[in-house]
């Protein structure tokens, strides 16, 4: 992985755009670990089937992919390149120099990232170093690249910033002030753990199970912290009946959910988008929530830090999804793009502490607090108190505006009302999807991770253009007067029936054709293009 | 009781039942530590011992059945500063939520867990818990519980717990002296009220038991286990 790394961002450094798509089994050593590194003069959105350069550290992987290389491509077998390394663990490194000749590269580029790589291991760098240079020296450079930019460089310096979905998903979450995190290990969030954990203000908690997770992030934000948790499927399906009472408390609550291939443990490493469905109706009976499907870097980085203002201010569950192909996959943007993402201003924790604490000192008389947790109010959003400021309760039954238990049929309908009263003018705040391309009369829908692969497809074929889901939950109902307009709308979805089809269907009564895929892997470019252009969603 | 840890509530429980000492007990505690009720959060079960939430004044949380640690854990750690408590019957901590008590006293998490044992899963009519004595007729095991019954506190031992206590909810005058000292307690404190369901135990014989104080906390938490009739403080770690 960190080979992947090192050569696209020593790419970035020349200026080119890069994607690295990783594979890999559910074992720590051996086995079919491989990437592939996509990399343009333009922006890159999609992984591609078939490849031009191919090397392969052993004959597993050789065999499991020399049928992706074009027909004009190159296959390189590293036991079969002489090169001669003082360790096993710079093979990589020696690897890349080989690659790096063989596109016709400057090696001082290539080093010069890997001295930023290992700047705080010098021995280790002196290795590496002498590997690339070893793997360079054994390569010759092959006529793989358009002629027009065989050169050493694209010339023009461009400021790219290269992360992973996991990264900046993780910058918004630390852009949001975020303080708790409780995290049971799971492909495909481990990254998110290991990076809020290097933080030192935020509180991390490895709990026994994702139950006791979701609940000791409901009772550090009950006690007053932004708190989240991060899991994948399996996590989630333990963690329902949290959501549930975090749900009816009305407790804010950030849930990062990285789908991976289901049912069950499925395919434990490899990506899905098939848990829709579960994530806008985990949970017994009916209570408001928030459903958000980034799909690129920047909107990562946005509704990473968004999602805990969101949890605040409605003070419901927020359920940011990713999957594995966004959350592992290595991609590229400008910096310049990144660096416009408007964050909103974070809402409290400060701010709203200091206002419930004002009032809940206020409504205090003889000594018994007043302070009506669950006021019902217009909005349907109460005010809200913390342990240490005043008595209150907190309550997963019925209850009354002041948290007593209920089974009075009046109040039940009242507070019902006041949750689902919540949430019925957010698009009034933020519209929920975002449209591209203005000519196309053909409609391509995303959510989440498909964003980045349509948006390719439709720069090229701009008789498409795009409507990206980034906030399925509650459905954004502006959208069927965009969608109306369209000749077709196709949804392109990585699960096996179509949930975000169904669900635009259900909304707004218009037909909805899909184009489907189910077996781990994301789209491919010329897989994508393929199935739209012989309408296989006829 | 003229209590500022009191509501106007009125508790939901059996005429007789354990529940009423065990709520007199802890508002005793609570006020003789001169703790303000605001800087106290009592996380609930849920069950019969667990619908104490609406007769206590704290701030309350009633959770979900098994899960009144890990709610616990998390107010602790966003906020030391406060007391917590986590409180419900021994289905719900003990059979349900097994896995959060046994990790809490791993981990030594700075909060009080009281578990209600009333040997028997009561809100529900009546189903055998984990810690239902073996033999007893149930309504989940008319020809008597096959099992042989799990000891809260014995576990607990195992696990790494620095404060382990038994009392009877009759007893209201110990239980709260053991309930302020849980409290007072840095670390894990664990503290088992024994209080048989009237209702849903009819073949139980509490007076059998042959239950005995101890004078003196063992000095090796281990050396509780297996002796279900002692009462009173058995180990605290300094």
């Amino acid at each position: 992985m960190q080979a992947g790394e090192t050569f696209s961002k020593a790419l970035n450094k020349l200026g080119f755009y890069t994607l690295v798509y990783p594979e890999y089994p559910s074992q720590i050593r051996g086995g079919d670990n491989n990437i592939q590194i996509v990399f343009s003069s333009e922006s890159v959105g999609a992984p591609q089937e078939k490849i031009d350069l191919f090397l392969a550290f052993n004959e597993i992987c050789l065999n499991n992919h020399k049928n992706e290389v074009k027909k004009e491509g190159l296959i390189f077998d590293y036991e079969k390149l002489g090169i001669k390394v003082e360790q096993e663990l710079v093979k990589n490194n020696a690897a890349l120099g080989f690659l790096w000749k063989t596109l016709g590269f400057d090696l001082t580029v290539l080093k010069k990232q890997l001295k930023e790589d290992f700047k705080n291991n010098q021995k280790i760098l002196e290795l590496n170093l002498k590997a690339v240079g070893m793997g360079y020296g054994k390569g010759e450079v092959a006529p793989l690249r358009p002629e027009r930019s065989r050169g050493t460089s694209l010339g023009a310096r461009r400021e790219i910033i290269n992360l992973t979905g996991n990264e900046a998903l993780v910058r918004g979450i630390l852009a949001a002030k975020a303080e708790f995190a409780s995290i049971y290990p799971m492909t495909p969030i481990n990254a998110v753990l290991a990076f809020l954990a290097k933080e030192k203000k935020v509180t991390i908690f490895r709990p026994e199970d994702e139950i006791a997770g979701i609940m000791a992030a409901i009772g550090a934000s009950y006690a007053g912290k932004r708190a989240m948790v991060a899991t994948s499927g399996g996590g989630f399906s333990l963690m329902v009946e949290g959501l549930g009472m975090a749900g009816m408390a009305e407790i804010p609550l950030v849930i990062v959910l990285g789908q991976r291939t289901g049912p069950s443990t499925g395919m434990a490493t490899y990506s899905s988008q098939a848990d829709l469905n579960f994530a806008i109706n985990a949970g017994q009976g009916e209570f408001p929530r928030i459903v958000l499907t980034p799909g690129d870097l920047p909107e990562l980085y946005r509704l990473g830090a968004e999602v805990f203002n969101l949890a605040e201010i409605y003070q419901v569950p927020v359920i940011l999804m990713t999957d594995k192909y966004l959350a592992e996959s290595r991609f590229s943007e400008l910096e310049k793009n990144f660096k416009e993402v408007k964050l909103k201003p974070s809402q409290p924790p400060f701010a709203l502490r200091a206002s419930s604490f004002a009032q809940a000192t206020e409504d205090k008389s003889e000594g018994r607090s007043e302070y009506r947790r669950y006021k019902i109010t217009p909005s349907g959003i109460s005010s809200r108190a913390f342990p240490g400021q005043t008595t209150f309760l907190t309550n997963s039954y019925e209850h009354d505006e002041f948290g007593f238990s209920t089974d009075d049929a009046m109040m039940r309908k009242k507070m019902m009302d006041k949750r689902m009263r919540k949430l019925q003018d957010i698009d009034k705040e933020d519209k929920g999807y975002e449209r591209y391309g203005d000519k196309g009369k053909i409609t391509l829908v995303s959510w989440g991770s498909t964003k980045g692969i349509l948006l390719d497809f439709i720069k090229e074929n701009p008789e498409y253009n795009l409507v990206h889901f980034w906030r399925p939950w509650p459905f954004p109902m502006e959208v069927k007067k965009v969608l109306e307009k369209s000749k077709r709308v196709i949804c392109v979805e990585g699960n096996y029936s179509g949930q975000m089809a169904d669900m635009i269907e259900l909304k707004t009564g218009l037909r909805v054709q899909r184009i489907l895929k189910d077996d781990g892997r994301p789209f491919f470019k010329e897989e994508l293009e393929a199935r739209i252009k012989n309408k296989e969603y006829e | 009781m003229n209590n500022q840890f009191s509501t106007k509530q009125i508790p939901t429980w059996c005429p007789g039942c354990g529940n009423y000492l065990f709520l007199a007990s802890i508002k005793k505690a609570l006020n003789e530590l001169k703790l303000d009720p605001k800087n106290v959060v009592v996380t609930y079960d849920i069950g019969c011992a667990a619908n104490m939430v609406n007769n206590l004044n704290v701030c309350g949380f009633a959770t979900l059945h098994g899960r009144s640690i890990p709610v616990a854990v998390g107010v602790k750690m966003a906020n030391p500063k406060l007391t917590v408590i986590a409180q419900g019957g021994e289905g719900g901590i003990v059979t349900e939520g097994g896995n959060h008590l046994i990790h809490a006293a791993q981990r030594n998490d700075d909060i009080t867990v009281i578990i209600n044992n009333n040997y028997v899963f009561a809100l529900t009519t009546g189903q055998t818990s984990a810690a239902t004595p073996k033999g007893i007729k149930t309504r989940s095991t008319p020809e008597g519980n096959p099992h042989e019954p799990l000891c809260p506190l014995d576990i607990v031992a195992a696990s790494g717990a620095t404060f382990l206590a038994r009392t009877l909810a009759t007893d209201l005058e110990k239980t709260t002296q053991i309930i302020k000292e849980a409290i007072k307690h840095k670390g894990f404190s664990l503290v088992e009220i024994i209080q048989p369901c009237i209702i849903w135990l009819k073949d139980y014989k509490e007076e059998t038991k042959d239950r005995v104080y101890l004078t003196k906390p063992f000095k090796d938490p281990k050396e509780i286990i297996g002796k279900e009739n002692l009462l009173g403080i058995l180990y605290q770690k300094d």
